[in-house]
């Protein structure tokens, strides 16, 4: 048995890619689609759009990554909007029935948030359901008990209430600010932390992780209370930029979520996610939706233009998954013979 | 009669099948042996042309045949039924010899359930199944799911009748049975070819028997001119105690892990042995016999029902992988690398510090340490010999050998105590075996870790292990020591355990 000389892996190789060449394309389609509105439109680059605008992306941006980490984890949630109505009617309740102020109704309000995500992951795990039906049945729920609850009605918020969704500072929107604290700590956490990376396993390939000492009942549940969480920042922050909580909130969110998030990179089978991605996919999906209205496209028809949005995202991925295989078996196979010996 | 000419299949890194010629005549059933991962079930799959072969040629009745797939040589009358019973549970038993070729009223598209009933029931009484043709499958025992199967396929006029051990989930009465039937059968001109592990079937049942190796065809022979020993000679005959890895030079007073009347009901009955420090288990038995199963409870994966595990003098209660790992420092490698054992679309570098991050983590920040997390992963590949082109490479781009010394590498990077290794060199090259061989052997001798090897590779578990373990039924049937012994032979070893399997 001859020695084999052990390969020396190329300093070159071990660099971490700060970011994937997949984002770099969604950072040009995001600036070419923002050059082409900013050329077509004379009100689009106006200080009031560009505040409005970014409002937008930075709503659905977390809306996103609520979804987001439930595909990172291999898993879906379907009620992210749900999450969204409830948490606005805790908040309306708080403020409005009970009178609490708003230092004491926002926690309250993000941790029936959490709650109702900590109750979808305790289903997932304990009865072992898949994340489909358990959020699909309490998408259901959630939407009764808000419309129970609030009768349809929406609450009033004190004015003090609504700095954080009304104000800005040079021109940025507190909103699109505090979107951007949250993106770089779920960047940060996905990044390279224990829990974020053992995450990112679970999903890359759940028996595995679980067989590499990885408690993946406790990640899946973790991504399900963050994912209950950043629907229900979503959900306060809407109610403060709107000035009242209405229980209506959330109902447009699932498609938007999902949308973003695989604009963004997402991986759909999970193991794969990306901050600056999901920024991207909310800007250009802000976009869209904006030059659909500056070229005076039929409202009525708007989401048929999203969904083809959405479809095009996954044709690219896949082409793009497809192509990278291919370039891969070819060299690969010619490769083997290096290491095999004569069988 | 089906005739096989030359049969290559090459899988990457593994050559599957060399050159195979075998003949199966009608009227006889003709045993197909040899060890896991000699090339059974690939040539199996090639005559029903689930897999094409790279060379060679079939022959059936004289005729070159040419299957592009399973439904194409089914039409020309090959069917298998598998080891894995394959049903529909909602369907009749009618329905289910029936599927292909239900009958209709005329063009209308509806179907004529008596004519099909009728129909079915001519099968069923062609291969003694007695229950009526409208029974549910799900009611029925395993041999008679079983027997459903073999009707299926007469049903589909298959003149070639493959079966993949089909005992393997009866009992010796149904066994009985079955064979009975198939005695039956093959005195209408039907070609059956049997897979079994179980020698006491193979010289029952069988007219003829051919032993596959390596992928190679060692010899056919009528089973009346065979002693059992000379077919065991002809699967493992191999000479292997001629790179003799050397003694093990365990520690016989520090026991590392006791376990104590182990048992999850049909899994694993009342399993105990003790392990010491810098030994090399071997547990050998059939797959399914109750040893991967063992493992899986012992390190939490599994509930246990009863029994107490014992790690360095403690009771232990693992409830969970995490637990086996960062408590007790007891790692387990799965056999299935690809759909257990890796992160196949992640780095190399993941995959190898997995199970170490905890470790790395800066107390404030949370942030796992780039430096320490690329020199332990270094650390492994240099000492492992994992061929990679760096740390970045995605493990699925590996080679076998390669990934399965991925898989292995990180548990040693946990530094684990008590390692399990379940069949660590399935689907691996020959070259990258031994380097996997030499490494178990020297984590024992040199690195003083203790080793549970689980393994259905005979030359490979008297290779490395210095006690075997035999399994069988779910239970420890038998131990042979002192394995490890240079006085001892191959064959005396081998033999040793072949006692207990029978």
């Amino acid at each position: 048995m001859s020695h084999i000389p052990t390969s020396q892996p190329r300093s070159g190789l071990e660099k971490r890619v700060l970011i994937p060449g997949r984002t770099i394309g969604l950072l040009i389609a995001a600036a070419l689609l923002f050059a082409v509105i900013a050329a077509y439109s004379d009100t689009f680059l106006k200080p009031y759009t560009l505040f409005v605008v970014s409002r937008q992306v930075a709503q659905f941006v977390l809306v996103a990554l609520a979804q987001a980490v439930c595909l990172v984890v291999g898993g879906m949630n379907l009620s992210v909007g749900a999450i969204g109505s409830l948490t606005t009617v805790a908040l309306g309740l708080c403020l409005d029935n009970w009178g609490l102020p708003a230092w004491q109704a926002v926690p309250v309000a993000l941790a029936v948030g959490a709650a109702c995500g900590l109750i979808n992951g305790l289903l997932i795990i304990k009865v072992k359901i898949n994340s489909f039906i358990v959020t699909l049945s309490t998408m259901f729920i959630f939407m009764g008990l808000r419309s129970g609850i609030s009768g349809g009605n929406p609450y009033a918020v004190p004015d003090s209430f609504t700095i954080v969704g009304q104000g800005k500072i040079f021109g940025v929107p507190y909103f699109f600010l505090i979107m951007l604290v949250v993106l770089v700590v779920v960047a940060y956490m996905y990044r390279n932390t224990v829990f974020g990376r053992r995450m990112l396993a679970t999903g890359g390939n759940e028996d595995a992780a679980r067989l590499s000492g990885i408690r993946t009942d406790r990640m899946i549940l973790g991504a399900n209370v963050l994912s209950g969480l950043f629907a229900a920042l979503a959900a306060v922050l809407y109610a403060s930029e709107l000035g009242s909580a209405a229980p209506e909130t959330g109902d447009s969110w699932l498609i938007v979520s999902f949308a973003v998030a695989i604009i963004g990179g997402t991986g759909l089978n999970g193991g794969v996610i990306s901050a600056l991605g999901i920024l991207m996919g909310g800007i250009i999906y802000t976009l869209i939706r904006h030059g659909l209205i500056e070229i005076k496209a039929n409202p009525y028809y708007m989401n048929v233009y999203l969904g083809l949005l959405i479809l095009l995202a996954i044709a690219i991925d896949r082409g793009r998954e497809v192509y990278a295989q291919r370039k891969r078996q070819t060299p690969d196979t010619a490769a083997e013979p290096t290491e095999l010996h004569s069988d | 009669m089906l005739e096989l000419r030359h049969i290559s299949k090459s899988f990457p890194g593994v050559r599957a099948l060399d050159d195979v010629s075998v003949a199966f005549v009608p009227g006889e059933i003709h045993a197909l042996v040899g060890e896991n991962g000699a090339g059974k079930s690939t040539l199996m799959k090639i005559i029903c042309g689930i897999y094409q072969a790279d060379a060679g040629e079939v022959f059936l009745d004289g005729r070159r045949i040419h299957s592009r797939d399973y439904r194409q040589s089914l039409s020309m009358g090959i069917d298998i039924v598998h080891q894995e019973i394959q049903i529909v549970r909602e369907n009749t038993v009618a329905e289910s010899i029936m599927l292909d070729k239900l009958i209709t009223y005329g063009p209308t598209g509806i179907i004529n359930w008596r004519a099909v009933n009728e129909r079915a029931r001519q099968y069923m009484e062609m291969v003694g199944l007695d229950v009526p043709p409208t029974a549910l499958m799900k009611g029925l025992s395993a041999a008679q799911k079983r027997l459903t199967q073999i009707a299926r396929a007469l049903a589909a006029n298959a003149r070639v009748i493959l079966l993949d051990e089909p005992t393997s989930t009866l009992t010796k009465h149904e066994a009985q049975t079955l064979f009975s039937i198939l005695n039956d059968l093959k005195k209408t001109g039907v070609v059956l070819v049997f897979v079994s592990h179980k020698f006491e079937e193979v010289f029952a049942v069988c007219d003829r028997v051919s032993v596959l190796r390596d992928g190679r065809h060692v010899g056919t022979r009528p089973t009346g001119e065979l002693g059992r020993h000379e077919l065991i000679r002809m699967m493992i005959g191999r000479e292997c105690k001629e790179d003799h890895l050397g003694r093990l030079h365990f520690n016989r007073d520090r026991e590392v892990l006791r376990v104590e009347g182990l048992t999850c009901h049909g899994k694993i009955e009342d399993a105990s042995f003790t392990l010491r420090e810098g030994e090399i288990l071997g547990l050998y038995g059939l797959v399914g016999a109750g040893r991967t199963e063992m493992a899986r409870v012992l390190i939490g994966e599994d509930r246990m029902d009863s029994g107490r595990v014992i790690v360095r003098g403690e009771l232990a209660r693992i409830r969970s992988i995490s637990d086996s790992l960062y408590r007790c420092r007891i790692g387990y490698l799965t056999e299935n690398r690809k759909e257990e054992g890796l992160l196949l679309k992640d780095t190399v570098r993941a995959n190898l510090t997995i199970t170490v991050w905890p470790r790395m983590v800066n107390k404030f920040t949370r942030w796992i340490s780039q430096r320490q997390e690329d020199r332990t992963a270094h650390e492994m590949v240099e000492s492992l010999e994992i061929r990679t082109p760096g740390l970045a490479q995605i493990v699925e781009n590996l080679s076998g050998g390669n990934q399965q010394k991925v898989s292995l590498a990180k548990w040693l990077a946990a530094d684990c105590d008590v390692l399990i290794i379940d069949e660590p060199t399935v689907g691996v090259d020959v070259g990258a075996k031994e380097q996997i061989h030499r490494l178990i052997h020297r984590l024992a001798e040199r690195d003083r870790r203790s080793i549970i090897l689980i393994s259905s590779d005979m030359p490979e578990i008297v290779r490395l292990a210095n006690r075997i373990l035999i399994f069988r039924d779910r239970r420890i049937v038998g131990e042979v020591d002192d394995v490890d012994n240079p006085a001892r032979t191959y064959d005396e070893i081998s033999m040793a355990i072949g006692e207990y399997l029978q």
